[in-house]
């Protein structure tokens, strides 16, 4: 998944729960969803500084 | 009849020339053959004046030199003039003449004056200096571009000359390892078939030019040389006309040739003339040498210039990153915060619905009613609401919050 796609999907749940067209049984399992795509989104952050950081460090 | 004996009539001329020709006389003539007797002999003379064509003799008289004059007089001449006393030479001569009873008339020499040789060989040479300039040809061949590399190099010279080896020697000897290609093309470089011959040397060079870079035409300076040979006006147009650079080193100290005039280069010896050619290819080199260091050194800076660059760029990325991922966390955050907030709206909401609903519940419960002194009557199971639908005699069952009570309508 890529990280656009990830905070898309997150920003479409806070407006179904934002405009109350969430129904109650699935709530639980939107907020896991929304917990989930945040954690990769951080988790792709975290990632990518760490790549630029080795890529750009000195070859010697 | 009176009569003489060839003696006495020999003796009366002897006695006329040396009485009405007395004492030594200037002459200028033109040495039309030359011949010494040995080593250290004397030197026969036969000298002529030619008409304005050259082509007939308009005087001519034998002269003598005798062995003791000769000596002196020729060192004399050789030193003055550079050139050998030689056929073909105007001179002027300080002269006896005599008769002599076998051997007819005859100049005896006593001197020779040899400004006056120098001045007609000058002056042949400005003829043929001011034919040259005449028919354009005098810069022709120093037009031509000396190659930047002369490596190739036809010689002109004779096997035996001395500067040939030693041009041989320096070039192939040069202490910079650079190699040239030369071949001989034989040619007298002295006397008479010089101008022939070296005419004939070029012809054969210019039929293969495009194997050759240069032309260098070289001997060995002696004591005395003769050079009268290279103020040849066909040379100078074959050298002049030549399609390849011509390097004259003919070695002499005095004035130029015709020849030097019209090469490209003229140098005074063969070995000059080889200094000449391994410098200009050391030029060469070294120019080349300096554009490499050149090229190095411009590239070495570019790349230490790029690196820079890259470098700080490379500085630049983590920091702009790190901008980035601060930005997209607090977005995240924000994102959290905004579906906590509305699942915790969405709660309250329906909670409030509920309490709605259940209030409403409550209120429509009957037994709520009943308790503040309300009544429903029932006649066969169904709550009367219409005093019409009763009729006397009805039985009614009154329900209240404590009970029920039967009645009978009268």
């Amino acid at each position: 998944m890529k990280y656009e796609e990830a905070v898309k999907r997150l920003e479409e749940i806070v407006s179904l729960i934002e405009e109350s067209k969430l129904d109650i049984d699935h709530t639980t399992e939107c907020l896991k969803e929304a917990q989930e795509l945040i954690k990769f989104c951080r988790d792709k952050l975290y990632r990518t500084d760490q790549e630029i950081q080795s890529i750009l460090a000195p070859q010697e | 009849m009176e009569s003489v004996t060839l003696l006495e009539l020999s003796k009366l001329i002897a006695g006329c020339i040396s009485g009405s020709l007395p004492g030594t006389y200037w002459v200028q003539a033109e040495i039309s053959s030359m011949n010494i007797a040995g080593a250290g002999g004397h030197c026969y003379l036969e000298l002529v004046q030619k008409d304005p064509s050259g082509r007939r003799f308009l005087a001519k008289v034998k002269a003598n030199v005798w062995a003791s004059i000769w000596a002196r007089l020729k060192v004399r001449f050789e030193q003055s003039t550079g050139q050998y006393l030689q056929v073909g030479m105007k001179v002027l001569l300080q002269v006896e003449v005599q008769y002599h009873e076998v051997y007819g008339l005859s100049l005896v020499v006593y001197d020779i004056d040899p400004t006056y040789t120098m001045g007609d060989m000058a002056r042949r040479r400005r003829e043929i200096l001011a034919q040259l300039e005449a028919d354009g040809v005098i810069g022709l061949n120093r037009e031509l571009p000396m190659p930047m590399v002369p490596q190739r190099i036809a010689i002109v010279s004779s096997a035996t000359a001395a500067g040939y080896g030693d041009f041989c020697n320096q070039l192939d000897g040069n202490p910079y390892g650079f190699r040239f290609t030369m071949q001989l093309f034989p040619a007298l470089m002295q006397g008479d078939g010089t101008e022939a011959s070296v005419i004939q040397a070029l012809n054969a060079i210019a039929r293969q030019c495009d194997r050759w870079d240069v032309v260098v035409i070289i001997r060995g300076g002696g004591s005395v040389s003769e050079l009268s040979c290279f103020d040849s006006y066909m040379m100078a147009m074959n050298i002049a006309n030549f399609p390849l650079p011509v390097i004259t080193g003919i070695g002499h100290e005095r004035d130029d040739t015709v020849c030097d005039v019209v090469a490209h280069t003229k140098v005074k010896t063969p070995t000059a003339a080889a200094e000449l050619l391994l410098a200009k290819v050391l030029d060469s080199a070294q120019a080349m040498e300096n554009l490499a260091r050149r090229m190095a050194q411009a590239l070495d800076n570019r790349m230490n210039v790029e690196k820079l660059r890259l470098q700080s760029l490379a500085q630049t990325i983590p920091s702009l990153f790190l901008l980035l991922k601060e930005k997209q966390e607090k977005k995240l955050d924000q994102i959290w915060g905004r579906m906590t907030w509305a699942v915790e709206r969405m709660f309250t909401e329906q909670r409030h619905r509920l309490d709605m609903i259940g209030q409403k519940v409550e209120s429509a419960n009957p037994e709520r009613i009943l308790a503040r002194g309300y009544s429903i009557t029932v006649k066969d199971g169904h709550a009367v609401t219409s005093a019409s639908a009763l009729r006397k005699g009805d039985v009614i069952t009154t329900r209240l919050a404590d009970g029920t009570i039967e009645s009978i309508i009268n």
